[in-house]
Order: C-alpha cells, then structure tokens, then sequence
C-alpha cells in the first residue's frame, strides 16, 4: 500500500537524513567508501559516538537476544554451570512445549482480531477523516476536539465499567465485543492522522472530479484515495501493532473464554502455569514478537511516520 | 429489449435520476461520514466513561447484584487510605524517573544520531533500528523479556554479568526499591523510541542558519548545543514530556507481567491499583473512583498538550 508513491526502498534513509547544505562546514563528512581512511580521519568524539551506538545496541538488543538464546536450550541448561550465552546445542523441546498449551489457537485469535479490527478502523476513519477535511459544518472544531480528546485519554480508564458494559450490549466473551471495542478506542487517533494527509491534498482535485460528474464517494474513492494512501498504510500499521500488543481490555472482555484468548493473554496465562519454566516463557515471549517484528523490520520507515506524525498532528 | 424504448423506460430513468439525485443529497451531508464514528465513540468511551462516573458513587461490588447510592463516600474513602497515598508516591516516582530517563536518552540518541548522519559515520540506521524494535514488542511480553533478563539467582543474565564484578545476586523483583526500578528500566527500555524519533525530529526543523550563526560569534560546539540546539528544541521536548508521563502515569501491562505490582504494592501504580480493586478486591465502586481520578489527570495532562501544541490553531 502506497509503495509506489515513495520511491525510497524500505528501510532506508528518510529524506531529512540526506545531509542538509551548510553541514559540511559544521562536521565535515567522513570518507565512507574506505573504511581504513574512515577509522584513520575518526575524531574523539566520533569515537564517543560509536561508543554509545555500541552500548544502546547491546542495551536495546540484549534482552531480545537473550531471550532467544535462552528458549533454545535443551532442557536444565539455563540452571547448570557454566554460563553460557549462546546453547551449546539447539533444542525446541520450549517451543513444543508452548505450541502444546494452546499457541496456534493463540495466534489464529490474534491474527483474526488484529485484520478485523484494522480493516473496520480504516473503513471507519477514512469517511470520518474525510468529512473533517472537506466538510465546514457547524460544530466541526468542537467535534474534532472531542476526538482528540478521546485519543488522548488512556483505554485503561475505561476497563472497570467494561464488564458492565460490554454484558449489557451482549458483547461480553465474544471476538466481535473486543473488535468494534478497539475500534472505538483507536478510529481518534487514526482520524486525527488521516485528516493530515487530507489535509495536503489540494481541493482542485475534488472540484474536478465533482465537474467530471463524480459524486463525494465517487471522488473519494477515485480521486483522493491515491493522495492518501501513506496515510492509509501508516495507519494500518500502526494499529496492526497496537491491536496485537493490547492486553487488559481482551483480557476484560474475553475473560475465561480460553477458545478465543489472544497471543498476550495466552503467553500472559502460560507464565502464570509454568512460573519457573524461564525457557518456556522465553519461547513463548518469541512466539509472540516474531510477527511484530518481522511486519517493523519490513515498514520500518511506516512506523517512524506514525509515531512523528500521530503525535504531531495531535 | 423492447421494454427500453416504451415509456416505462423514461419513468424508469427518472426514478433513477431521482435516487441517484437523492444519494448524492445524503453524500453532502457530513453525518453521513461521520455517524460510524460517533456511534463508536458514544458507545466504547462515553458510554463506558459515564458508567464509571456513575459506578465511582455506589457500593457495586463483583460479589453481589445491585449496588446503591454512595455519595462521594468511595473518595472520601481513598483519601483517607494510606494505601491510596502509597500507590501515588510509588505511581509519582515511576512517572518521574520514566519521564527523565526517556527524555535524557532519547535526547542524547537523537542529537547522536543527527550528528551520525550529517558527520557520515556507520550505523545510524542500525541504531536507529535497535532501539524502535524494542517499542513493537508487546507490552505483556517486554515484561517477561525483563523476567527473564532478571532471574534472581546467579543463572540470571544481569546477575550473572554483576557476579563477575562481584555483585550480588540481586533480587531485582522481590527487593521493593529494586523492583520499581526493574520497572523503570523496563518502562525506558520499551519508550525511548519515542522520544528519540520525537527529538530527532525536532532536530531537523532547527534552520541551519542559527548554526552558521553561533559559529560566525565564536561559538564553540558546547555552546552551540547549549544555546541553539536546547533553547530551539523546547517546544519538541515540552510536547513530549507531556505526552511520556500519560503513557507512563497511564502504564499497565509491562508492569502487570513484570512484578504484577508487588512485592507488596511496591510498583503498583496508579492503572494496577485501580485492576485489583476491581477484580481482586472486587470493590468495583472504589476502583470506578480510582478511574475517574485518573480520568482527571488523563484530562489535565490532555488540556497541557493542547496548551503546548496550540492543536487550536490547527483545527
């Protein structure tokens, strides 16, 4: 989604990284080319530099790390001297432990939950972002000021009444309750960002399209779709994670309802049994980020858009 | 096909005409978008908001049906709690400490790596990366990660690095002041990434010419930093010193996986205090009051975002 307007490779630099005119007098470029010549010309402050990439690397990437190399052992060596960091030999007796308490189920529930909802937030927040760009109606600032509003405060707020609440809508215990639940909690934010990218798009395009004979959901769909498809991906994506990652409000609503638990319920539930079994919490913790990660890792420049412009634009 | 050209076919057409005309009507009408949206909103958060305002004045309990009318009885009663005045200390405490390690690490990684990138040293993008990947785990499971990490006897990984510095064991959840900061350093672990990406940001939108500026008077790199860089960034950083202590005053799961809040109630803040009231204590009306205390906050802390990004402006 909306690949083909960005002609930059996943992953790469984003343009403010490209090096604004005037730096070179301020620190004038390293020779990147030769590395022998990039080590000769290094300064003690770039050295300082590579010093702390080095340790927020390892501070950031340890733990991860860690907790793959410990739910690779075989049974007992994560107990025995001496100390190892890597396993002295592969085993995925963890992993089969993990998969037999119930992870396919787990992430069948997860991944179902996690589409559904994102579908339903963009199908949601697209018209509403739309109508908040093109439309001046009274009581528009007001209404947007709510939705910021209701962006702003926390889904915690609200996990008391959930019971409630979601039994007296008949929604308790079932996926549909916990999908249209985190619609409610997350369309705001995707609405305050889509608007943005409305935002930018000219309204020239949309008198066109209106003289061409298109009506509104005609423009919408064949005019201004294209325009904000970046916003349309870092939304999806941004709540991918979000939806996948939630915890105590699946919790609340699915309750003992152990056929439809999501991967955090789940892995959360595993620990609980298994308290001491640290390799097979760990294998459980790998199971359940493997996804996430490997969606960031591929639209790693998505999320960076997200977390700047979701913030930004209120 | 003879039925086309009789004359059903033109009032055929004009039905259509009229219904597509009609449509067209219902399309230029905003609440048409919006009405998805507002049902959404009544429903998931006023709704269940209002319903905690109400809950917060009665005696409903999980335990039995019914509840009545309470007053401000369940406020009266947090504070009068010494068990309420704790959880604020220690829920302060984390907001604090989370909100100066996130913006002092984040503000360090960010001006690091814009000094990375301009000066073309190796991997900015890698550390970049380290640090984001961090942020996409799942709360629940960077709270095991840390379990992991912390094992209190000597097979744990930290304590196995401290014992060869001749350091513990230590038993970094069941020690009270250890536990809160496990999950401080839990909580930056997962958040810097915000306030790097933030920061960094900021960065860019400095103009180049205060620079030239500085260094045409003599300023030296320090002062640079100290009288360019700081003073043009405090905008970004304000905004996101804000928005760090909703999220961390705001902290459930990573806490709820990491220490579950003990030992004791040694980490149990604000969000977890509110849980097991509710459903361990089952005291729903008590912990409805605790939610709309941090209803209030969530509100106070929501109007000084608005205050600092003048979000009016761009409505």
């Amino acid at each position: 989604m909306g690949d083909t307007d960005d002609p930059r490779p996943d992953g790469g630099e984003t343009a403010e990284e490209r090096v604004a005119p005037g730096s070179r007098a301020l620190a004038p470029r390293l020779p990147t080319a030769d590395p022998l010549a990039h080590l000769r010309a290094l300064t003690l402050l770039d050295l300082t530099v590579y010093l702390y990439y080095a340790l927020t690397a390892v501070f950031f990437l340890f733990p991860v790390l860690w907790v793959v190399s410990a739910s690779l052992r075989p049974a007992g060596e994560l107990f025995s001297y001496p100390f190892r960091l890597l396993p002295s030999e592969l085993s995925l007796t963890a992993y089969e432990r993990v998969f037999d308490a119930g992870m396919v189920t787990w992430l069948f529930n997860s991944t179902l939950v996690t589409l559904l909802a994102v579908a339903g937030i963009v199908a949601v927040s697209v018209p509403a972002a739309y109508a908040f760009s093109r439309f001046d109606f009274r009581g528009r600032r007001g209404l947007l000021g709510v939705v910021l509003l209701f962006q702003m405060i926390s889904p915690i707020i609200i996990v008391v009444p959930l019971y409630s609440v979601m039994s007296g809508l008949g929604l308790l215990r079932t996926r549909i309750g916990l999908i249209l639940l985190y619609l409610g909690v997350q369309v705001p934010f995707s609405i305050w960002l889509l608007k943005g990218y409305f935002d930018t798009v000219p309204r020239e395009l949309d008198y066109a399209a209106r003289i061409d004979g298109c009506n509104r959901l005609q423009t919408l769909r064949y005019v201004l779709l294209r325009p904000v498809a970046p916003g349309i991906a870092v939304v999806a994506i941004f709540n991918t994670v979000l939806t996948w990652s939630e915890f105590v409000l699946a919790y609340t609503v699915l309750g003992t309802a152990g056929r439809l638990h999501t991967i955090s319920i789940g892995v959360y539930k595993f620990q609980g049994q298994f308290g001491s079994d640290w390799r097979a919490i760990a294998a459980a913790s790998v199971v359940g980020m493997v996804p996430l990660v490997v969606v960031f890792i591929g639209l790693q420049r998505y999320f960076v858009k997200g977390l700047v412009e979701g913030s930004l634009k209120g | 096909m003879a039925t086309a050209d009789g004359p059903g076919a033109g009032l055929l057409r004009t039905a259509a005409d009229r219904l597509e005309r009609g449509w067209e009507a219902v399309l230029d009408h905003p609440l048409v978008w919006l009405a998805p949206t507002l049902v959404l909103l009544a429903v998931f958060q006023l709704y269940p908001m209002l319903e905690a305002l109400r809950m917060s004045l009665t005696d409903a309990s999980l335990l039995e049906p019914g509840a009545d009318y309470v007053g401000l009885a369940n406020y009266l009663d947090l504070l009068t709690d010494p068990e309420f005045w704790g959880m604020l200390r220690v829920t302060a405490i984390y907001a604090f400490a989370s909100v100066v390690f996130h913006v002092l690490l984040g503000l360090v990684l960010a001006v690091a790596i814009d000094y990375g990138v301009r000066r073309g040293l190796y991997g900015n993008v890698s550390t970049r990366v380290a640090v984001l990947l961090a942020w996409v785990v799942p709360g629940i499971i960077i709270g095991l990660v840390w379990k992991v990490m912390l094992v209190e006897s000597s097979f744990g990984a930290v304590n196995h690095f401290l014992g060869l510095v001749d350091v513990g064991p230590v038993p970094f959840r069941s020690n009270p002041t250890l536990a809160l900061v496990s999950t401080i350093v839990a909580g930056t672990w997962r958040g810097t990434a915000f306030t790097m990406i933030m920061i960094y940001g900021g960065l860019q939108r400095i103009p180049r010419e205060l620079y030239e500026a500085a260094r045409m008077d003599g300023a030296g790199r320090w002062a640079r930093f100290r009288y360019v860089t700081i003073p043009q960034l405090k905008p970004v950083i304000f905004v996101t010193v804000v928005l760090v202590t909703i999220y961390a005053l705001n902290t459930f799961d990573l806490i709820f996986a990491l220490t579950g809040g003990g030992p004791g109630r040694a980490t149990q803040v604000l969000s977890l205090f509110m849980y097991q009231e509710a459903f361990t204590d089952y005291k729903m009306g008590r912990a409805a009051a605790v939610a709309v205390v941090m209803l209030v906050i969530n509100l106070v802390l929501t109007g000084a975002y608005v205050y600092a990004f003048d979000v009016t402006e761009e409505i």
